[in-house]
């Protein structure tokens, strides 16, 4: 494309490729651009070559680098949105229906003594006079512009030629497709900066929001827990229970070598203590009542579990310990409530749970039952293994708790942390 | 004639400055600090001074203060890279003639040159009558 006596100087055509090829997807183009305003300054030999870029949140042009022996210090000058030069790539120059994309000196002179051109209430003949000041003003001789989506986002300004000759059409075609490349690169980086640092915003905004979220559960949490112990507190026979539950089921779980990595121990941990946390909302006459209950009595005592599925129910990230309070008054026989689930649909931390928490009751002294001997507890484990209890479960809590008397001293069963967890 | 002193401590500036002036018909003289300027103001006698806040040295607003109590025809635009409200609030104390911040648009600074040599040029031809 380059012309005959181009080649010499300057390989226009090898130069626009590698410069084209090497700003796609760059991130950091005002190096690039720093270069090919100092290599144009090299290789064409021009009183300046200089590059402006639009600064969108200004609002204004700002040059990218200036060379030559008139270039412009950079951080001092900056251009209005309302300079000559911009307005006339925005507008002015489709108004006057001019084709030519770029302002040439010699060029204006030609187009300000024709006359022949469109004059509207924001062109007439003086619009040529202020481009040819402002041109003057940047020593310019040739202005090429750079489009994003049709907006002026680029400007090229270059200075005479050290060796007074013209731009030939080549060369002035080279400088546009540069500065449109240049430009589109910019515009580029510009919108993957700004893609990353929303993207980043967004990621700290999630972060802060999964912070709170998780402070509000354990907030919520928190005062299950408190709640949960003011249950046993409102029933002075199993004061202390809800840590014993915890403890021997904890101890049951490791015994079936359960999986309990991760949320697993959590989930059966809340389960153990939260089982019974429905029972805030059963009247005190029915919860503390010294007498076997009616049988109205009993089905109001039975509305605990759904109560405490309703209380677990914010808790998005407690579905597992809700299933778990929902099933451990279930019967490994299908007899049990509310579900009647049966073996293996009732989740494992639900049948530890009611194993526990029968043996806790058998052992504990009740108002309709003295305490038993733990031997009796386990005879009656036993007993019940395979109709209301899982016999694994049942196995498995009978081998821990008796390694774990004897490591204590057989025959005794200590109530541990009473009171306090 | 009309006579400008151009006060910044980048060198680069200064020549750009003188350049363009020159070019408009103003004579150009150019300082790279506080004191150099001050030194310089009896024998150029410049009707207007651009001055740079920032400078090592004798900063802008100290010399600004300097040049109005001794010179206070001399119109002084203040040139600054930084806007702070306190800085601009000083420089008016001091009696600043107007507050120009870096990037500048080059019409615009022309413009203002113009107006205060002629403004000068007003309260001179008043001052007469």
């Amino acid at each position: 494309m380059a012309a005959k006596g181009d080649k010499k100087s300057v390989d226009f055509h090898q130069v626009l490729l590698s410069a084209a090829q090497s700003m796609v997807r760059l991130k950091h183009p005002e190096r690039l651009l720093k270069m090919i305003t100092r290599f144009i300054d090299a290789k064409v030999k021009l009183s300046h070559t200089s590059f402006l870029i639009l600064d969108e949140k200004k609002n204004h042009f700002l040059f990218i680098d200036s060379k030559g022996s008139r270039r412009f210090p950079v951080s001092l000058l900056k251009v209005d949105m309302d300079y000559p030069l911009v307005e006339w790539f925005q507008v002015l120059k489709r108004k006057m229906r001019i084709k030519e994309d770029y302002l040439y000196l010699p060029q204006l002179e030609k187009w300000s003594h024709n006359g022949r051109y469109r004059y509207t209430s924001q062109t007439n003949p003086e619009t040529f006079e202020k481009i040819k000041k402002a041109m003057s003003d940047f020593k310019a001789e040739l202005v090429v512009p750079g489009y994003y989506k049709k907006s002026l986002i680029g400007l090229l300004l270059l200075g005479k030629k050290t060796n007074d000759c013209r731009f030939t059409p080549s060369e002035i075609s080279f400088f546009q497709i540069l500065t449109q490349d240049c430009s589109m690169a910019v515009k580029n980086a510009q919108y993957y900066q700004d893609l990353i640092s929303q993207n980043q915003e967004l990621e700290t905004r999630l972060h802060e929001i999964e912070k709170l979220r998780q402070k509000e559960q354990e907030t919520y949490y928190q005062i299950m827990r408190s709640l949960a112990q003011q249950v046993h507190a409102k029933d002075p026979y199993t004061f202390g229970h809800i840590n014993q539950v915890e403890r021997l089921g904890m101890m049951v779980a490791k015994e079936m070598k359960l999986d309990l990595s991760g949320r697993q121990k959590d989930i059966l941990s809340a389960g153990l203590i939260l089982h019974d946390v429905g029972k805030i909302g059963i009247p005190d006459s029915v919860l503390k009542k010294p007498d076997r209950l009616t049988p109205d009595e009993w089905e109001i005592m039975k509305t605990h579990v759904e109560k405490g599925v309703k209380i677990l129910e914010p808790l998005t990230d407690f579905k597992e310990v809700a299933e778990i309070v929902r099933s451990h008054h279930e019967r490994y026989d299908g007899t049990g409530y509310p579900r009647g689930l049966k073996g293996d649909q009732i989740p494992i931390e639900a049948r530890i749970v009611s194993v526990v928490d029968a043996f806790h009751a058998i052992v504990s002294t009740r108002c309709y039952d003295a305490g038993r001997p733990i031997e009796d507890a386990f005879q009656e484990l036993e007993r019940c293994a395979g109709s209301q209890f899982d016999p694994k479960v049942v196995e498995a809590f009978v081998t821990a708790m008796k390694r774990d008397m004897k490591k204590r001293g057989v025959g005794v069963w200590i109530e541990e942390d009473q009171g306090h967890s | 004639m009309k006579t400008l002193l151009v006060v910044d401590d980048e060198p680069e500036i200064c020549d750009f400055l003188k350049l363009f002036f020159e070019e408009r018909k103003y004579q150009v003289r150019t300082a790279t600090s506080g004191q150099e300027a001050l030194d310089m103001i009896p024998k150029v006698k410049p009707q207007v001074v651009l001055l740079d806040v920032h400078m090592p040295g004798m900063d802008g607003l100290t010399a600004l203060k300097r040049i109005k109590e001794t010179y206070s025809d001399i119109k002084v635009i203040m040139v600054t890279a930084l806007e702070t409200r306190e800085k601009i609030e000083e420089a008016i104390r001091y009696g600043a003639d107007n507050y120009i911040t870096k990037p500048l648009s080059l019409e615009y600074l022309e413009k203002d040159v113009r107006e205060k040599v002629a403004h000068l040029a007003g309260e001179k031809i008043s001052q007469r009558e």
